[in-house]
């Protein structure tokens, strides 16, 4: 029996994680003493703050760093995660959803924070939100995290929630493909090196602080090509500019669901995370019964692909499965408005069950 | 040997005229250059404020960070970059010090190789002129500030907390010798120098001194701090695989739920129950619930056995509800439904009237949950004992496990 918080901090450092800087919290507490057992290097910061800013500091040194909180630490480290985005620092965060408001029940699951992460970056910028479903997409998924991390130069959130990461589960690790390390080496570039142009692809090539070649400057100021501040200059402000363009115009390279489409199904049922399972077998059971159903679990949280809003713009009804208390998600796709075709199966506090979507479909 | 490359870029300060921060910035340039290091041999942190407008001035590696964590970013630059040959120079001003006090201590605590300079101008430049952490009485009376709380003294409190060097200067004629000096330190060593803010402060550095803290010079004699690394072994190499050995006549799925109270070993009663399914050809999954304080309180764990694969790992109507402890039953009473199968330890008071037996009796303090487990297997039937008996087989506990599961014979 095994449970996701190993086989995500195994995952990430057979893709090449350097190093775990953590600060304990629950639910995430596995991913702190699994990585205190794997990861090549372990640190302990003494806050979450701290825990940021010592990755930022490894990641501008060209170590591929991560972490592991819930809620309170995240919201410790939202200033820095700003700068690590500006900066264009690649890395990984795992937040683990508790139930909230604030210190809220810490061992009760929750999918409660999607909102908050959606707009963590001042400004509206878009972050790449990957939300493992299940044991498989906990290894793949923690893989493509690296992956985008690095070619986008960006840090990266796993979002996952207590029962997914704590629970035990028997499981056939075989079935688990070895992971090769992501390739960090700089890109080609047209000279001279400038720290932040970037040609087509919108991705300055990374060289790392320290390095004998070029003068490298990173900066979470509004910068120009060089890593200069400058205040509302065509230039800084193309380069500011360009973080929301290099994510949202390639965002079909990071963009993971699954899609259980039935022939002739009208109703879809849309879901994430912990909540996808239990999606999987009230789509089981009202197939049993004769319904056709299909079923949409997003992967790729945030930011949103036109693919997402195609599938779903195919279906007469869709009902949001998730454990929160209005349908977070769907509040990303709909608004808070309420929406004819539009349904929500949700719960607060507790996992919602297999039945009770089911209800909410009929 | 003083290296030829310059560490400046440029001689012009973005500073007010007589601001006292380009001063510093040319006196950590001209120590830098007389100890040989080239500039991409330097990586500068800077904070935010005026002294955070520094990076653009230096030829070396700049990161410019938050306003108070620069020395955090420091540690970690210098972490990551784990080379002795790169010197990590982290800038910041006394407001930044105030706001991001902890970094400072940690960087010290650890002994961290790499030179914070405070530059201290007794107030926040950059938002025009209020009072920081490290801003003295004499000054504030001077500002008419009627708080009188002393200031910081973050040199002492960075020797208090380990760094191997920290000082305080105040005569500009001495800056580049006792920055050459922290440099070399190995550790973290911390600078603390004044600096006129001639636009919030006052216009002459002659004034000036009356204003701030006395020099002082500190020392620890520590080991720098490093981070190891080391090989370590896949976190999947040791999970065992385990073969069907009995058969199961479970044709569906089954939940179980089992309540004690901690170190009760209701987990492992649990964890326990999963493998022998898995051994019988079952798919299993196991959760646990308890209060934050693990150690007192109740203990609850769910253990679901299916022939199909686990979906849904919740359980929303439990076949087989155990209790052994009141502080187990008060917790899991209210999930049982018309057809789940309930044991109750005799000793506990239900309202309803439930099978009990002496389970906590017969099976100890420690074995009681394993002991009902063991019971509900023979009594139902679902697969052998001996899937029970098989995985307690290598335990270092195996022979106490076994009286356990044998106990239940004595029921
Ligand atoms: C988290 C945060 N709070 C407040 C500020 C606003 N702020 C910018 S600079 C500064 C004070 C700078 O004072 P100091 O560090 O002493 O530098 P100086 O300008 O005096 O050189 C403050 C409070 C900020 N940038 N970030
Ligand atoms: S405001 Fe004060 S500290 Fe800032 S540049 Fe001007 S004189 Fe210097
Ligand atoms: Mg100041």
């Amino acid at each position: 029996m095994i449970d996701a918080s190993r086989i995500i901090t195994e995952a990430l450092v057979q893709s090449g994680a350097d190093v775990f800087i953590g600060y304990p919290i629950t639910p995430s507490n596995l991913f702190y003493s699994y990585s205190k057992e794997r990861f090549p290097e372990f640190l302990a910061g003494p806050d979450e703050i701290s825990v940021l800013q010592w990755m930022c500091g490894y990641s501008a040194a060209g170590k591929i760093p991560v972490t592991a909180t819930a809620f309170p630490g995240l919201a410790l480290m939202t200033e820095t995660l700003n700068m690590a985005y500006m900066m264009e620092l690649p890395m990984v965060l795992i937040i683990t959803q508790r139930l909230g408001p604030s210190t809220g029940s810490a061992t009760t699951g929750a999918q409660g924070d999607l909102k908050f992460i959606d707009g963590i970056i001042s400004g509206g910028f878009p972050l790449p939100i990957f939300s493992p479903s299940n044991f498989d997409d906990a290894w793949t998924l923690s893989n493509e995290a690296v992956k985008t991390a690095i070619k986008f130069r960006t840090p990266v959130i796993i979002l996952t929630s207590k029962e997914l990461v704590m629970t035990q589960k028997s499981f056939n690790i075989n079935s688990l493909e070895t992971l090769e390390k992501v390739d960090t080496t700089p890109k080609a570039f047209e000279p001279p090196y400038q720290p932040y142009k970037a040609g087509e692809d919108m991705v300055p090539p990374f060289f790392p602080l320290g390095n004998n070649e070029y003068q490298v400057r990173f900066n979470s100021s509004t910068h120009d090509n060089d890593g200069l501040i400058r205040k509302g200059t065509p230039e800084s402000l193309a380069n500011t500019w360009r973080l929301r363009e290099k994510l949202e115009n390639r965002i079909d390279e990071y963009t993971f669901f699954e899609l259980d489409a039935e022939e002739g199904a009208t109703n879809l049922i849309v879901t994430w995370g912990v909540t996808a399972d239990a999606s999987r077998d009230a789509v089981y059971s009202i197939r049993n019964k004769g319904e056709k159903i299909s079923l949409l679990i997003v992967k790729t949280l945030l930011p949103i692909s036109k693919k997402i809003y195609d599938i779903i713009d195919s279906y007469d009804t869709v009902t949001f499965a998730e454990e929160n208390m209005t349908g977070l998600y769907k509040e990303m796709i709909f608004g808070k408005r309420n929406n004819p075709k539009v349904k929500t199966a949700t719960k607060f506090a507790a996992m919602l069950t297999p039945s009770e979507i089911e209800e909410i479909v009929k | 040997m003083e290296t030829t490359e310059k560490i400046l870029t440029t001689a012009k300060m973005p500073f007010c005229p007589g601001c006292g921060h380009g001063v510093c910035v040319r006196s950590i340039s001209k120590s830098l250059k007389e100890l040989g290091y080239k500039p991409k041999d330097v990586a500068l942190v800077s904070d935010i404020g005026c002294s955070g407008l520094v990076d653009p001035l230096f030829a070396t590696h700049t990161i410019h960070g938050l306003h108070g964590r620069a020395p955090a970013l420091g540690v970690g630059v210098t972490l990551g970059l784990d080379n002795p040959y790169k010197k990590v120079i982290v800038i910041q001003g006394d407001g930044g010090a105030t706001i991001g006090l902890q970094h400072i201590l940690e960087a010290a605590r650890r002994n961290i190789d790499m030179t914070l300079v405070v530059i201290n101008n007794l107030l926040y430049g950059m938002t025009g002129g209020q009072m920081s952490g490290l801003s003295t009485n004499e000054f504030k009376d001077y500002k008419h500030n009627d708080d009188n709380t002393e200031p910081y003294d973050v040199v002492n409190l960075a020797h208090q907390s380990g760094a191997a060097f920290s000082v305080r200067v105040n005569d500009i004629s001495n800056f580049t010798d006792v920055l050459k000096e922290a440099i070399s330190v190995q550790g973290f060593s911390l600078v603390e120098l004044s600096s006129l803010c001639t636009s919030y402060g006052m216009k002459k550095v002659a004034e000036f001194k009356d204003f701030i803290a006395a020099e002082e010079k500190l020392m620890n004699k520590r080991p720098v701090g490093v981070s190891l690394k080391r090989e370590t072994n896949s976190l999947l190499e040791n999970i065992k695989g385990l073969d069907t050995q009995f058969t199961s006549t479970i044709n569906d799925s089954i939940g179980v739920v089992i309540a004690g109270s901690a170190g009760g070993g209701i987990q492992s009663a649990a964890r326990m129950l999963a493998k022998a399914g898995m051994l019988s050809g079952l798919h299993a999954t196991m959760k646990g619930e308890y209060p934050i304080t693990v150690g007192t309180g109740f203990s609850v764990a769910e253990v679901i056995l299916s022939k199909k694969p686990i979906n849904f790992t919740g359980l929303e109507k439990p076949s087989v509800v155990i209790a052994v402890t009141d502080d187990g039953w008060n917790k899991v009473k209210n999930r049982i439904t018309e057809n789940s199968k309930v044991f109750v330890d005799s000793k506990i008071s239900t309202e309803r009237n439930f099978e009990t037996k002496e389970f906590l009796k017969i099976g100890g303090k420690k074995g009681a949950a394993l002991c009902t487990v063991s019971h509900w297997i023979k009594e139902s039937g679902i697969f052998p004992i001996e899937a029970l008996l098989k995985v307690v087989e290598d335990s270092k506990y195996a022979a106490s496990l076994q009286n356990a599961i044998k106990s239940a014979d004595d029921l």
